[in-house]
């Protein structure tokens, strides 16, 4: 039995008559099912296990690149197969997974190509996308063997999805992040050279690893997949094939 | 010609099947790890795939596959890896499986172990180095020593 999760913002009319042809292109494919919709009163992991209980097989996201990371950080222990479909423009996870925008992506989960996905764990709550430490006096430590500090201000992304591009010029065959590789990646962005207008900053340093712990003596400010919270030590921890995921055959690993 | 008997050839025409996409799954060993400019790693730094060393690294340095430290680059440690480009400074011993090329730029205040040496001309080494004979030359070796061996004991035998 499928369940499917819209996101709130599908409720504007631009988005009516992709909503409308998904509806009847998973119909034909003979996989329609409840359509439950989110908004930011509901707490998706109940959601997920109630409708588990009455027998839900596959839990489908409906929206984009927020959505994903919010129902999958909250319900990523349950017990279930998930699939996306992705809708909108924010949806750059949709193509590391091998998935089209729109009414495409029905083809994709009728085929029901399952791969196990890593996820990641940040003090007690899962990440699926990415993590970003906001430039701050940190000081990481890897796998308990080794730190890495810098002479000022650092900030730091950790990715699992999909790689963090700093300038919006994306040059897409630069680095691929795996999912399944067993490591995060940890993105380490030095500022250096304060200026008059600012800092400026370097190259990033890339660690991939497994666990790693970061501290500051101040608090500095965290976001995983979207969700914001102010920390002064984090531990962050690789939770191996957690997810399991309906992909598409051009997905990017 | 429009219409042409069927033919084997034609039930098989390869070229309109689509040939499924292999991906090779991109392994651990396969993602770089580098060390930006400014960052300095303390402590026993390891990683399974290649490691580039921009800033400066103290404590032990260890990998099974290449190693390249770029000029500017400190590395107060010893390394362990499979192979090495060396344009940096190495405060430590090197130990490498196969190859290791020092570039103009190379500072190494360190023994070396090493399969196959290339030093350009203009880097700075003070230690010692050691090359793995190959086989072929340590048996001639080891035979000569034995007729030695033999040619002396025979000697202080006539002697006697």
């Amino acid at each position: 039995m499928y369940v499917y999760l819209y996101d709130n913002f599908l409720r504007q009319k631009k988005y009516e008559n992709v909503v409308k042809a998904i509806e009847i292109r998973l119909t034909d494919f003979g996989i329609a099912g409840k359509i439950l919709r989110l908004n930011n009163y509901t707490d998706v992991k109940e959601i997920i296990e109630d409708e588990i209980k009455r027998g839900a097989k596959t839990v489908v996201i409906v929206g984009d690149n927020k959505t994903f990371g919010h129902v999958l950080s909250r319900s990523a222990t349950c017990n279930v197969v998930f699939g996306f479909l992705p809708i909108g423009k924010d949806n750059s996870i949709a193509g590391v997974l091998g998935l089209p925008v729109g009414v495409d992506a029905c083809d994709v989960l009728s085929r029901r190509k399952r791969e196990k996905l890593d996820i990641g764990w940040m003090n007690n709550r899962y990440f699926v996308s990415q993590l970003h430490v906001m430039p701050s006096d940190i000081e990481v430590s890897y796998d308990e063997r080794f730190k890495v500090t810098s002479k000022d201000k650092t900030e730091l992304v950790v990715c699992n999805l999909q790689p963090f591009y700093w300038n919006k010029s994306k040059k897409e065959d630069d680095f691929v992040v795996h999912p399944q590789d067993g490591k995060l990646e940890a993105f380490l962005r030095p500022l250096t050279k304060k200026k008059w207008w600012g800092y400026n900053y370097e190259d990033p340093s890339v660690f991939p690893f497994e666990e790693m712990v970061v501290k500051s003596r101040s608090p500095f400010v965290v976001e995983a997949d979207g969700k914001r919270s102010k920390e002064i030590k984090i531990k962050i921890k690789l939770a191996s094939g957690k997810i399991d995921m309906v992909v598409g055959r051009d997905r990017r690993f | 010609m429009i219409f042409q008997k069927p033919s084997a050839d034609i039930a098989l025409d390869k070229s309109e099947i689509e040939e499924p996409k292999i991906y090779e799954t991109p392994q651990a060993d396969e993602v770089d790890t580098v060390v930006g400019l400014s960052v300095n790693v303390e402590g026993d730094f390891a990683s399974e795939g290649n490691i580039i060393v921009k800033g400066s690294v103290s404590g032990s340095v260890h990998t099974s596959k290449h190693l390249l430290v770029e000029p500017g680059a400190r590395i107060m440690a010893n390394v362990d890896t499979g192979s090495a480009t060396i344009s940096g400074t190495i405060k430590g011993n090197l130990r490498v499986k196969e190859s290791l090329e020092l570039t103009a730029s190379a500072i190494v205040l360190g023994d070396i172990k090493v399969k196959v040496l290339k030093v350009e001309a203009g880097a700075l080494l003070q230690g010692k180095i050691v090359m793995k004979v190959p086989e072929k030359e340590m048996r001639l070796e080891d035979n000569k020593k034995s007729k030695k061996k033999s040619i002396g004991s025979r000697a202080e035998k006539g002697d006697q």
